[in-house]
């Protein structure tokens, strides 16, 4: 197997969908911003996109995976607007937009 | 006539419940309502006495089981006892109409009627008037239902009623001492009876298992109690000794006669019912009924003592008293003594004649000292005197009473005295062990006619001794001289045996009691054996003429001494002056009862169970319990406290509290931590489910 065939077959999209994963997680745990936070989790969400959609395709001929991408698209947009709406009363808040000053809950 | 008789016991028990919750509010206090009640009682039973007279035989029984409880018997026992034939104990009561009823019937209700109108006219005005009507009417329910009991339970129930009754009756006058000392020295008195009686009466249950007088007869004669035992001896003569126990404490019978005397500090009509007339006499009545337990029993004899040596030391003490009703009280303890005596040496008959001419006769003569007290407030005879003119009527009833209760012939006294001293003297012929009973009866026949006149004399006769209560003194209304009339009345002999009433010798001589006393033994089963017929009948000859000789005898010492002062009393006072002072001390049996026994003996014996009661049970066991209990309570506050509190509550919140501060390390309120520890758990959860056991 050659390394395109091995790069435009499943496993292709599935290493892409793990880099974008791993990426997601780094953002989400070392951002100090929480608008990168946001960002890491939009990754994780369209990582989770693309595998569903790379099963679908590769391994059945039916199209759940591709609906499931369309609703996780539809789902992503609204938890960006809640969570911009979080990150805004954050601000308000706190004068600032670091994750981790959002530690009323501690302890 | 059966359902008469439930109506002559409570038409008087309706009045008690009507006088003691209304009478107070109605007119006359109520009185009314008792003598209506009584004499109802009377009419009802009338036709039941006259019966008895006319045909001789009346016998009717009417019985219901009252209780009925089942045993906890188990059936080995029955199988192995069958003797014992049901498990179940019933209690059988009911009535008993034969001879010896109807005739007491008769006798009680006339009594109690014409006492309740006797009181009509002594207690007016007196406090607590309706109370008294009460009291008497609750008293002659008993008395009649006792009377028509078919057994000796609801014998012994009316028996303790009446106890109660005259207990409350003595101390009727309740602010005076004297009458609270009474009431109690008659109740705990009698109580010394009464507990043998109900021990005869549970060694009966043993026995026989039942305690109905037909049945407990026919027992007797199917030889039921043959070599039967309690406590030692034979069941018969523990049970005869402990009824006759009961006999001694209520008739006031030698050694337990102490009470009788202190009792008329009730009010008169009260000793004339109760004292004298019916509810001494209902000891003897017991005698009566169950004599066939009595012979069987071998306790005659003794009964027989008792009555003799009661009949004569109670007369000698009603020579020295000069208080009317004390003299009257000795001698009912004498006349008593005289049926416990008939009794005694099998003279059923002539006991039971005595029992009813003397209720009746001494019933008068109580009445008539009543009047006599209530004309001049005073009960000493020796501020009496004359008062023969000043109430004429009352004299003559007394005087009749007397001549009836000194064994005069035409009077009702003699007739039943007299046989009652033949059946003693025949006994005597035929035991001579037992001469001394004749003797004591016939010494106490001599001074029951010299005392009684005695109190005539020095009441109606010889000069007025105090001049302003001779002028005061009247004659009572008819109210109250009725009463003495009728009963002064029928102490004549004509209604018992005859006019003159010498046996044998009497043209018009009228058999209806021995009839139906010969019938009421046929049925109790009692077949008295006469001895040597001989010497029955020579001892009634020699009976008649020397209690003839004896009564005038002692009317005449009477007469020489009191009337026409011959003799000197107080110079005979100071020559026999030891016997005196034991008389006038009523042989010192209230000092020896008060000062030995009770004093030496029962207060000892008292403090003595004071003390242990003090010693052991209140300081060892309760006090000792309480040490215990705080001992206990000590260690299991202990316990409490230190394991319950501190190890499982207190250990509880320091468990919970050192989770929740470990847990609260972890919340450090930075997401992104939480994030990481969720991925480590995920990654190590996932790791688990690929590599852990399929």
């Amino acid at each position: 197997m050659s390394f395109l065939d091995w790069a435009t077959g499943l496993h292709g999209y599935l290493f892409v969908g793990t880099i974008l994963a791993t990426l997601g997680i780094i953002a989400v745990v070392y951002r100090r911003n929480s608008i990168g936070v946001l960002l890491g989790i939009e990754l994780l969400l369209n990582a989770a996109s693309i595998n569903f959609i790379s099963f679908s395709k590769f391994r059945t001929a039916a199209i759940d995976g591709q609906i499931f991408a369309l609703f996780i698209i539809i789902i992503a947009a609204a938890e960006a607007a809640v969570a911009l709406a979080i990150i805004l009363r954050l601000y308000r808040l706190r004068e600032t937009i670091d994750a981790g000053e959002a530690n009323l809950m501690r302890n | 006539m059966v359902q008469n008789c439930i109506w002559i016991f409570s038409l008087p028990l309706i009045a008690f419940v009507l006088q003691a919750s209304l009478g107070k509010k109605l007119p006359r206090q109520g009185d009314f309502i008792s003598v209506i009640a009584l004499l109802g009682s009377f009419l009802l039973a009338l036709p039941i006495f006259l019966q008895v007279v006319s045909t001789g035989n009346i016998s009717e029984a009417m019985s219901f089981t009252w209780i009925s409880l089942p045993l906890p018997i188990p059936d080995s026992f029955l199988t192995s006892h069958p003797g014992i034939s049901s498990p179940t104990f019933n209690l059988d009561i009911g009535i008993l109409l034969n001879n010896p009823t109807a005739i007491m019937l008769g006798m009680v209700t006339f009594c109690c009627f014409l006492i309740h109108l006797f009181s009509t006219g002594y207690m007016k005005g007196e406090d607590r008037y309706h109370m008294f009507f009460a009291y008497i009417s609750l008293f002659s329910a008993a008395m009649l239902g006792l009377v028509v009991s078919d057994n000796l339970f609801t014998f012994f129930m009316c028996w303790e009623v009446m106890g109660v009754c005259s207990y409350a009756l003595i101390g009727f006058y309740y602010k005076k001492p004297s009458a609270i000392n009474a009431s109690i020295k008659a109740f705990m008195t009698t109580r010394v009876g009464d507990t043998c009686f109900f021990l005869g009466l549970m060694g009966l249950y043993i026995v026989f298992g039942t305690s109905n007088f037909s049945e407990i007869y026919q027992g007797l004669q199917g030889g039921f109690a043959e070599g039967k035992t309690i406590l030692g001896v034979s069941a018969l003569s523990f049970i005869g000794f402990m009824i006759m126990m009961g006999t001694i404490g209520k008739s006031a019978q030698f050694p337990l006669q102490i009470w009788l005397p202190d009792a008329m500090e009730g009010p008169t009509p009260v000793s004339a019912l109760i004292h004298a007339a019916t509810m001494v006499s209902g000891g003897v009545f017991l005698l009566i009924r169950t004599f066939p337990i009595l012979e069987a029993g071998h306790v005659l004899p003794i009964i027989a003592y008792v009555g003799a040596i009661t009949a004569f030391l109670a007369a000698m003490v009603a020579v020295v008293q000069t208080d009317i009703k004390k003299v009257l009280a000795y001698s009912t303890i004498s006349q008593l003594g005289y049926m416990v005596m008939g009794i005694g040496v099998g003279a059923f008959a002539a006991a039971f004649l005595h029992l009813i001419t003397h209720a009746l006769f001494k019933a008068c003569l109580f009445l008539c000292s009543g009047s006599v007290i209530h004309a001049v407030h005073t009960q000493d005879m020796r501020e009496m005197g004359a008062l023969r003119t000043k109430m004429p009527l009352t004299f003559i009833s007394m005087l009749i009473a007397t001549l009836a209760i000194s064994g005069v012939p035409f009077f009702s006294g003699f007739v039943s005295k007299d046989r009652i001293l033949g059946g003693a003297l025949a006994y005597g012929m035929e035991h001579q062990v037992h001469a001394l009973i004749p003797i004591l009866g016939f010494a106490a026949a001599l001074l029951t006619a010299f005392y009684m006149f005695r109190l005539i004399y020095m009441t109606f006769c010889g000069p007025a001794k105090d001049e302003h209560k001779h002028t005061h003194a009247h004659e009572m209304p008819w109210n109250m001289v009725l009463p003495t009339l009728l009963l002064s009345g029928l102490s004549l002999s004509i209604w018992f045996a005859g006019p003159t009433g010498i046996h044998g010798l009497d043209p018009f001589e009228v058999h209806w009691f021995d009839n139906a006393v010969a019938a009421a033994q046929t049925q109790a089963g009692i077949a008295l054996h006469h001895g040597d017929e001989h010497i029955a009948h020579s001892a009634h000859g020699i009976a008649l003429v020397l209690s003839l000789i004896l009564a005038t005898a002692g009317i005449l010492l009477a007469t020489f001494t009191y009337l026409k002062h011959l003799i000197s009393a107080d110079a005979w006072k100071s020559r026999l002056a030891p016997l005196y002072n034991v008389l006038v001390h009523k042989y010192y049996f209230d000092e020896l009862y008060i000062n030995v026994i009770i004093q030496r003996g029962l207060l000892v014996w008292n403090n003595l169970l004071a003390r242990f009661d003090d010693r052991v049970v209140d300081r060892i066991l309760v006090d000792g319990w309480k040490d215990i209990s705080m001992g206990i309570k000590a260690f299991i506050g202990k316990f409490d406290d230190l394991v319950v509190d501190r190890i499982f509550v207190d250990g509880t919140g320091y468990v919970t509290a050192a989770g929740g501060w470990i847990l609260r390390r972890f919340q450090t309120g930075r997401v992104q931590q939480y994030v990481i520890l969720s991925l480590i758990g995920f990654t190590v959860a996932f790791i688990c489910l690929v590599a852990g056991p399929k």
